[in-house]
């Protein structure tokens, strides 16, 4: 079971719905606030930090950045720009925890890094 | 003067952006420290803050402000801080990235109006329909409240909220004109609706006890070099707020899109409640962001807007605004205290946000559509849609809300084109 915490700042109702629907009974989703995922992420609490927001790095990662530091955090599409399937599976591999985008991807972003994570 | 303050705001927002004092877009603020405390590549930093802005500006920014002839802030704050972290280190990278700012604020009026005086002088002037983005805006901005309500407290809380800010907004429009003594008195109905709305929000919000349960993190505290910094730099943020305050209240720069359009239509009592809400959104993003990395925003809180919005002589604005943002700073600490204590504000402040940018969404893209089709009946629609849904599966989309105006300039610039070589014939000459 992979523990994913969903923090910053938009829709995190829909960013979580997604997740469910897509990890099914392999995750547990659970939404905090930004400050508190972070931490929980920090204290080993959970695996992985989702966040959105309209910029993909400012309400999204602002405090998972502050907490946990910028190597483990990952902002993978911002706003007119997403980054490629590879790039995001790179980021995984390269031991990131937290990733940043913006709701309106949310879609397209999620399931790329689920699909990679529960491996 | 509109050039002078323009030129101030530009230069001295990409001074604040080469000191990492303020940057604006705040996917850049936790990035600053990276790189002014060695972990980060100046050129990393450049290269993020360009990713980062420049969709925006010519994605959302521009097109917004096109359609409305008022230049919305995030053209020129997301551009000076690109310019402020492609600059150099040192006294020499102040004098550049002031100069190339003061440049670029002139280059944004300039040439905001060149392309309306362009537009204007096309065979087929679309302008007057253009404006027509605006109308949904301008009826439908008292909704959110209500979506905001919804999002935190679930949807049948969000219709009782709907109903009554519909309620107020019928009995005003028929009840509330009023003499005192000889002044007669108007009430928007928009805009009490949405002030009800408003206060139904904020009293939904307080009510939200603290968890004793939850890890709280005193973020002051961990934080505090951070914190200190901030206010070290009070006297330049206070300038910054300042003279956006200043170009507020002269009508050259708006912080928002819906104020924005609000503002286009002389509606300045609804901007200003509007800018205020939007205010309320941003505190807990702008605070918890500033304390955690020790940058702040040029336009802080944004609250400097609505001191440019009710303020209409630039000069007072510019001291009033100066001080709503040394407040705000100063009160930092006492705001994320707040913050932790009412935990409903700080989701009610995320909903906020999240609720205003999905009305703008429908709304600027209905406004959008029904530009394009009073421009060209049938055919807008078919274009404007078809760009919406295309955009959707673009591996490069535009900003959602930016499809509406971009749509619609584009259809009117196409059917210039379209006349032209005699496939079309303006259905309005009359």
């Amino acid at each position: 079971m992979i523990r994913i915490v969903v923090g910053g700042q938009m829709d995190k109702d829909r960013v979580a719905e997604i997740i469910k629907k897509l990890g099914g009974d392999k995750v547990s989703v659970k939404i905090q606030t930004d400050i508190q995922a972070a931490m929980a992420i920090k204290t080993n609490q959970a695996d992985y930090y989702f966040g959105a927001c309209n910029t993909g790095g400012g309400g999204a990662l602002a405090m998972a950045i502050a907490l946990l530091g910028m190597p483990l955090c990952a902002t993978v599409s911002m706003p007119g720009n997403i980054r490629s399937e590879s790039e995001i599976i790179k980021e995984i591999e390269n031991g990131k925890k937290a990733f940043g985008f913006t709701p309106q991807h949310a879609e397209q972003v999620i399931p790329i890094i689920l699909n990679k994570i529960i491996k | 003067m509109t050039y002078i303050i323009i030129a101030l705001i530009g230069a001295f927002a990409s001074i604040l952006a080469n000191k990492g004092v303020a940057v604006f877009n705040d996917g850049l603020r936790p990035i600053v420290p990276e790189y002014l405390e060695g972990r980060m590549s100046k050129k990393a930093l450049a290269a993020t803050s360009f990713a980062l802005g420049f969709g925006l500006v010519i994605g959302f920014g521009i097109p917004v402000s096109v359609a409305a002839n008022i230049i919305l802030i995030h053209s020129i704050l997301l551009g000076t801080d690109i310019i402020g972290t492609w600059s150099p280190d040192g006294k020499k990278g102040m004098i550049i990235s002031g100069v190339i700012g003061a440049i670029y604020g002139v280059g944004l009026v300039v040439g905001l109006k060149f392309v309306v005086d362009l537009f204007s002088m096309l065979p087929v002037n679309f302008l007057p329909q253009l404006a027509m983005v605006s109308i949904p805006i301008v009826a439908a901005f008292a909704a959110f409240p209500a979506l905001v309500v919804a999002y935190q407290y679930g949807v049948k809380n969000g219709i009782i909220t709907l109903t009554i800010s519909f309620l107020v907004r019928q009995i005003v429009q028929y009840y509330g004109k009023f003499k005192i003594g000889s002044a007669e008195v108007a009430l928007n109905p928009e805009g009490m609706a949405l002030l009800v709305g408003m206060i139904i929000m904020i009293i939904y919000a307080v009510r939200e006890k603290a968890d004793p349960n939850a890890q709280s993190v005193d973020l002051v505290s961990l934080f505090s070099d951070r914190v200190k910094r901030i206010k070290k730099n009070v006297p330049y943020l206070a300038i910054m707020g300042g003279l956006i305050a200043a170009g507020t209240s002269m009508l050259i720069i708006a912080g928002d899109p819906i104020s924005l359009n609000l503002l286009s239509k002389g509606k300045s009592a609804e901007a200003a409640l509007t800018a205020l809400a939007r205010g309320i959104g941003f505190v807990p993003l702008v605070a918890t962001t500033a304390i955690a990395t020790g940058v702040y925003g040029p336009a802080g809180m944004t609250f400097v807007f609505v001191v440019g919005i009710l303020i209409k002589n630039p000069i007072l604005a510019f001291s009033v605004g100066a001080i709503v943002i040394t407040l705000e700073v100063l009160l930092l600490d006492v705001i994320a205290k707040f913050l932790d204590k009412f935990p409903g504000m700080k989701n009610c402040g995320d909903n906020i946000r999240t609720a205003m940018s999905k009305i703008l969404e429908v709304a600027l893209l209905i406004g959008g559509m029904m530009a394009a089709n009073a421009m060209a009946p049938g055919l807008g629609l078919f274009i404007v849609i078809g760009m919406y849904t295309l955009n959707k599966v673009s591996k490069k989309p535009i900003v959602d809300m930016a499809v509406g105006p971009v749509g619609a300039i584009f259809v009117g610039v196409l059917i210039n084109i379209l006349y032209v070589v005699g496939l079309y014939l303006p259905t309005v000459i009359k």
